[in-house]
């Protein structure tokens, strides 16, 4: 009977419905689309921000001694654990020595590393590792250098060695001695623009340090710090230290590819880490906001047609009322007909939102979107909220109705 | 002498500073058919509605059916409602998108559980068996009174109580449904009260009550 009756007001009433139907509709597709794109929004942000320089140092574990890493190693950055979440790495060796070029002599930190290093790893995707992938943000007057005697210099350090594009620079230490052609004049806005900068190979056998590496720069996507990450991962307990290693926390992720490194002791870096966590944490909430945002004006849409339709019905409630339809028998046949609507509107509107996730995506990011699971039962669920959030004050009205007033004849 | 289905004691109701009901005592005993006449706005529907449980006292005692009902909840009045009371309105009141038999339908689905065939045969004996699946608003006024009756007697309520039910009829309807109804009550033996500005609608019943501004002010037994 109660389908009857729902079947039938709907047939009576299609633009009351319709109404309904799109509001909740409506809701439902934005908060898809919104909460379907926040994942994608985060993880390119990341990437974006990723770009603004390393978060993980790898040093020797021990300082004193002169230690050193292996260049060796360097491969097996690509096998750990969180391999995908680590986006680049470039390796450093040190060495201050005396330059000479135009007559001018400046000491100054000699930096041998690589620039963009095709790395082939066994069982692992080919990529390309080294300081143009970890700070996109240099800028380079001329270009990267080629070949093994090419160097990229500082922008300070060229100007006090009065050096420009294909200009020689000697360079000698303890001895030992070595000439670069300046490739490029490299400007970054920070202490690098006091180094000269050249392959790793040339540079070890300059120092004399064949297969050795002073540091190396890791940048990772990481989650952000929360008080579980922040925990001294030496007391934890198995499977606490075992939730801790599965967290893509920038602490766990230096821990892994500590273990990888022989010697090596890995530092997070933290400013870039947490200020990076917490824009994340800022973007999703606002996402979050917008979403409950949007929901609630569909919500009132909702409440708002249904007030309308519920000033119209309001003499077949009455009726109800007084063949002696009770609060609950009332509410039933309501909220029967908003259940209808808004299962269908859910469906709709998370098709649509579907929709206009991949729309967004690929206007703003240039790139398609899978959309997630849970995403679907999300969809509806908020379109139940909506529903029911639109319903409460109808619904009160509806239960309010004096049959007497109504009926009055 | 069994329980009077109806019966008050200095019943009274105000709207305000309106006393739409002056204080009233009165009886009607199971199976009797009274008649309530009165000038416009006298109390006539106001005591109906008190009668029905569609409204409350403001004082006095109303019990009907053994029931004080001005004891009962909400929702207990609501089911005394459906449980004992039938009531026709002067406008048909029927749900316009519902066909007669889903009109009947809808109150057997609020008292207990739907049955189309009972309902059907409820319209059969108000004489609409060939009108069924006809909407509201595809019945005369006649047609769609009988509709009402057809819907307040479905489940056997004990009183049956109309607000000029025949009001907005001509005559060969009125006493098309004024026979009905007293056919039914034959058979089904229920109590009813009408209101009623007309003598002759008047004169069908046992007896007759005068209000005058909430006040009954004469009583006349026509049989017993
Ligand atoms: N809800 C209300 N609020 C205020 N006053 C009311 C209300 N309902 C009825 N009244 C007043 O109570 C008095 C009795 O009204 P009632 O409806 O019982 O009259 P009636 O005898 O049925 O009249 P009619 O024959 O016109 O239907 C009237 O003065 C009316 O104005
Ligand atoms: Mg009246």
């Amino acid at each position: 009977m109660l389908f009857r009756i729902l079947k039938n007001s709907f047939l009576k009433r299609p633009k009351a419905v319709v109404l309904v139907f799109i509001s909740i509709a409506m809701g439902a597709a934005v908060a898809t689309a919104f909460l379907g794109i926040a994942g994608e929004v985060s993880h390119k942000m990341a990437l974006e921000l990723r770009s603004y320089g390393a978060n993980i140092l790898l040093e020797p574990a021990a300082v004193e001694g002169g230690g050193y890493l292996r260049e060796t190693d360097l491969p097996k950055i690509k096998t750990v654990f969180w391999k995908y979440n680590i986006t680049g790495f470039a390796p450093y060796l040190f060495g201050v020595a005396d330059l000479s070029a135009n007559g001018k002599k400046e000491r100054a930190v000699v930096s041998g590393t690589w620039f963009a290093k095709q790395l082939e790893v066994p069982g692992e995707e080919a990529s390309v590792q080294g300081i143009r992938g970890i700070a996109p943000w240099w800028e380079v007057n001329g270009r990267w250098p080629e070949g093994p005697d090419e160097a990229v210099v500082g922008a300070s350090l060229a100007k006090r060695l009065n050096v420009g594009l294909g200009s020689e620079v000697g360079a000698t230490v303890r001895g030992r001695a070595a000439r670069f052609r300046v490739a490029g004049v490299v400007t970054t806005g920070g202490f690098e623009e006091e180094q000269l900068f050249a392959p790793l190979v040339t540079v070890q056998d300059f120092l004399g340090k064949p297969g050795q590496v002073s540091r190396v720069l890791v940048s990772a996507l990481t989650v952000p710090m929360d008080d579980f990450g922040r925990k001294d991962p030496n007391s934890m307990s198995k499977d606490e230290y075992e939730k801790w290693y599965c967290t893509a926390y920038v602490t766990s992720v230096a821990k892994n590819v500590e273990e990888v490194m022989a010697g090596s002791r890995a530092k997070p870096i933290w400013q870039i880490a947490s200020a990076e966590g917490a824009l994340l944490k800022k973007l999703n909430a606002v996402m979050l906001l917008l979403t409950v945002l949007a929901l609630g004006a569909s919500a009132s849409a909702v409440s708002t047609s249904l007030m309308a339709s519920m000033a119209e019905r309001s003499s077949e409630i009455a009726l109800m009322k007084a063949m002696g339809a009770d609060r609950f028998q009332v509410a039933a046949i309501f909220l029967g007909e908003v259940l209808i609507v808004s299962t269908a509107g859910g469906f709709f509107g998370y098709l649509a939102g579907n929709q206009l996730a991949a729309l967004i995506s690929h206007s703003v990011f240039n790139s398609a979107i899978a959309s997630p699971l849970w995403l679907f039962p999300t969809a509806i669920v908020s379109a139940f909220l909506v529903a029911l959030a639109g319903s409460v004050a109808p619904l009160r009205r509806a239960l309010n109705i004096e049959a007497v007033r109504v009926l009055k004849g | 002498m069994t329980v009077p289905t109806i019966q008050t004691a200095g019943l009274t109701k105000g709207y305000g500073d309106i006393c739409a009901l002056k204080p009233l005592d009165l009886q009607v005993a199971e199976g009797e058919w009274l008649s309530v006449m009165g000038h416009s706005g006298s109390g006539k529907s106001t005591l109906m509605n008190l009668v029905g449980g569609l409204d409350r006292p403001s004082g006095g005692s109303l019990s009907v059916g053994g029931q004080d009902l001005s004891a009962l909840s909400e929702d207990g009045l609501a089911r005394f409602r459906r449980e004992f009371v039938g009531i026709i309105f002067q406008q048909h009141h029927l749900v316009p998108y519902l066909s007669a038999v889903e009109n009947v339908m809808l109150s057997q689905y609020f008292h207990s559980v739907p049955d189309e065939a009972e309902a059907r045969l409820a319209l059969e004996r108000v004489g609409l068996g060939h009108r069924l699946k006809n909407r509201p608003g595809e019945l005369s006024g006649g047609e769609q009174q009988r509709v009402c009756i057809a819907r307040a007697i479905i489940n056997s309520p004990k009183l049956l109580l109309g607000d000029e039910p025949t009001g907005n009829l001509d005559h060969k309807s009125t006493v098309m449904v004024l026979e009905l109804l007293k056919e039914l009550r034959a058979e089904d033996r229920f109590t009813v009260v009408l209101v009623t500005h007309n003598e002759e609608v008047a004169a069908w019943g046992d007896r007759t009550i005068y209000l005058d501004d909430g006040v009954l002010v004469r009583e006349e037994r026509l049989r017993s």
